[in-house]
């Protein structure tokens, strides 16, 4: 697919992301990955390409120096100021999706993914947590209350 | 499979296949009907399903358009998406995640006991409990859930361990793994959980009760099932009695079938049933089909929700597991003291880091999100569902500009909460919240309600025509061969899930129909 965005524009896009989405534990890759999916998105949407053409380009006007040089603070602050645009919401929309539906994200953060080839967690891990006492499971009979179908005694059948 | 002709006038029409309509059709096969089932959606089974939000979402959500109104928060964070059902066969029987609370007394007679409530539509059902008790255990048996009937429970998975100490260290007591329709033991065919996760997702494993696993396959097996997926009804149609005379569709391959119907039963969900009817308006029933009251899509409920997640030092990995084995139920009483009146269920929780990052703060980002994300693997949660008030004005309508893909106007769906149901869900996030402190959260996170999964009451049951849209039995007051089989019914909402009741009341309207009308449609 077809994008009118330049090397130094995309570059800018994944800086973007890294500021919007600050995770000291990510690497680049997911970045640049939710980079391409916002890209890609754009690649059949006018509306969206229109929004990353302009926006990208108004981010580098914003300091005396472009998005990428500025410290972190300051593109922060370059971000909380375009935050109600159509371009910034719009980026967010899709790479919010895309960011924490990344696989390498997801081994970072300690999801597991799909698990039912696996077998599933019923011997793998799904009651392993052992810093809590193990709790009731069955349900609680209170023996003030005398009643046939308003408590959790077994209904007749 | 079974197929009936377009023209077979004897054939019982049921619109939908989820909780209600797949109820409702193998109750109607099992006992002689010649039953043909329409569902929107495709027919996706276990092998179809994704281990995956986003895919899973994509697959089985029903994502037509719809648009949303109103002073809730969703209109502005999800203005086309104000309902998270699924389009399949199966219906929202395959998403729904199996909690079962049955109805309390007072719930069936809301009107009495709460009062009239400024700026409610408040009525009792024209129902007890006791009425609808054999049902409950009827539909219980049949669905197998845990902790009735001698079922086993399930067992404590890692967000149940932190969510029951907490329910303790706070003083609560009626809490458990269930009732909950997923085997903890093989069942009626169908095996133990494995605890994998995605219940949500459709339940690859078929553990879970649906009536894609359970209903349906029972209702083929008479032969008297038609079941017809990727059929989307636009319309019903009357005789020059005012009696349904049968449905227009548009079939998977865009080509318009007339089906003619003895008896058409409407279960669509709550939204595209009041829809339908809506859309089935004629030169007799002008403001739409069984609506002379002005009752249809009005009292709309969705039930007063929220999430709170508790963070914790130590990892939960709450996504393993079955994902709402855990209910703590001290908060569903009766007590007006709290500040309102209603009551609510606190349930465990989980989403995958997609939905979780996508839902926990709807617009969200930065340092904010990025903390609260890199907390997944030590996150708990629990959803916070309770009963809202019906209003006149929380209503379905028909878009004026929004049509679907077959150029049908779409449903607007408009909310406003009522000053109740923002005190019920203020109280529900301190519980939670407390909860989650009593066993050492070191942080937790308050989420606004999520797109709706209880879509309920916009074809209420009344005992007078006037104050509703159908009878007792989910008979239309306007049409006598016409039903509604879904939560569309319900007077006022509870606060329990609702799909326990759902099956309970279509077991009902089954037999209901099997004395009306055997003559006419065997």
């Amino acid at each position: 697919m077809g994008t009118l965005l330049s090397e130094h524009e995309r570059t800018t896009l994944v800086d973007l992301l890294r500021v919007a989405f600050p995770h000291d534990r990510f690497p680049v890759g997911p970045y640049q990955r939710t980079a391409l999916a916002v890209v890609d998105a754009a690649a059949g949407n006018p509306r969206l390409h229109g929004l990353l053409l302009q926006g990208l380009a108004d981010l580098d006007t914003q300091r005396e120096v472009g998005f990428s040089n500025l410290d972190v603070e300051t593109a922060q602050l370059v971000l909380r100021g375009i935050a109600d645009t159509p371009f910034f919401t719009a980026v967010l929309d899709v790479a919010i999706v895309a960011l924490y539906d990344d696989h390498e994200v997801w081994e970072i953060l300690g999801y597991e993914g799909p698990s039912y080839d696996k077998g599933g967690y019923i011997d793998r891990g799904f009651n392993d947590l052992d810093w809590l006492p193990d709790p009731r499971i069955e349900s609680w009979i209170d023996s003030t209350v005398d009643s046939t179908v308003d408590s959790n005694e077994e209904a007749p059948a | 499979m079974t197929r009936f002709e377009y023209d077979d006038s004897d054939v019982v029409v049921v619109v939908g296949s989820g909780a209600g309509g797949g109820t409702l059709a193998n109750e109607l096969c099992q006992r002689g009907f010649k039953t043909v089932v329409l569902e929107a959606g495709p027919h996706l089974t276990g092998p179809d399903y994704e281990n995956d939000e986003w895919k899973a979402f994509a697959q089985m959500a029903w994502t037509d358009p719809r648009t949303a109104s109103g002073s809730w928060e969703i209109a502005r964070d999800f203005p086309n998406l104000p309902a998270w059902i699924v389009k399949a066969v199966g219906g929202t029987s395959t998403h729904w995640a199996g909690a079962c609370p049955r109805f309390k007394p007072h719930e069936l007679a809301a009107r009495s006991v709460y009062g009239p409530l400024e700026g409610t539509t408040l009525l009792d059902w024209p129902i007890t409990l006791s009425e609808l008790a054999p049902y409950y255990d009827r539909a219980e048996l049949k669905m197998g859930v845990t902790h009735r009937h001698g079922r086993p429970p399930l067992p404590a998975n890692n967000n149940y361990k932190v969510f029951a100490n907490g329910a303790e260290k706070v003083g609560y007591r009626d809490y458990a793994t269930g009732p909950y329709a997923t085997n903890a033991e093989p069942f009626d065919g169908r095996p133990a959980s494995i605890q994998d996760g995605f219940n949500f997702q459709g339940d690859k494993h078929g553990s879970k009760w649906s009536t894609l696993v359970a209903e349906l396959p029972k209702a083929e097996a008479t032969g008297n099932l038609d079941l017809r997926p990727d059929s989307h009804v636009a319309q019903i149609l009357h005789d020059a009695d005012g009696r349904a005379s049968g449905v227009l569709y548009v079939d998977r391959n865009g080509t318009m079938r007339r089906q003619r119907a003895a008896v058409v039963c409407v279960a669509g969900n709550s939204i595209e049933t009041a829809r339908l009817l809506l859309l089935s308006s004629s030169a007799r029933f002008p403001d739409g089909l069984a609506n002379s009251s002005g009752q249809v899509g009005r009292n709309y409920m969705r039930h007063t929700t929220a999430t709170v997640w508790g963070q914790f030092d130590k990892p939960v990995r709450m996504y393993r597991g079955e994902t709402m084995a855990g209910v703590i139920a001290d908060e569903s009483r009766l007590d007006t003291d709290r500040g309102f009146v209603g009551g609510y269920y606190m349930e465990t929780i989980s989403l995958g880091p997609a939905f979780f990052a996508k839902f926990v703060a709807p617009g969200s980002w930065g340092t904010s999100l990025a903390e609260i994300v890199d907390g997944y693997l030590n996150t708990a949660g629990m959803w916070i569902v309770g009963e809202d008030m019906p209003q006149e004005t929380n209503r379905i309508t028909l878009s004026k500009d929004t049509v679907d893909a077959n150029g049908l106007p779409v449903a607007d769906v408009h909310f406003d909460d009522h000053p109740n149901d923002v005190a019920m869900r203020r109280h529900g996030r301190q519980q939670g919240t407390a909860v989650y402190e009593s066993v050492g959260a070191t942080r937790t996170i308050q989420t606004l309600p999520y797109p709706s999964t209880h879509n309920l009451g916009t074809a209420r049951m009344s005992a007078r025509p006037r104050d509703g849209v159908v009878d007792r039995f989910g008979r239309a007051h306007d049409v006598p061969n016409l039903f509604v089989s879904d939560g569309s019914v319900f007077t006022t909402g509870a606060a329990a899930n609702p799909t326990l009741t759902i099956v309970a009341l279509a077991i009902r309207q089954a037999d209901y129909i099997a004395t009306e009308f055997r003559s006419t449609a065997r």
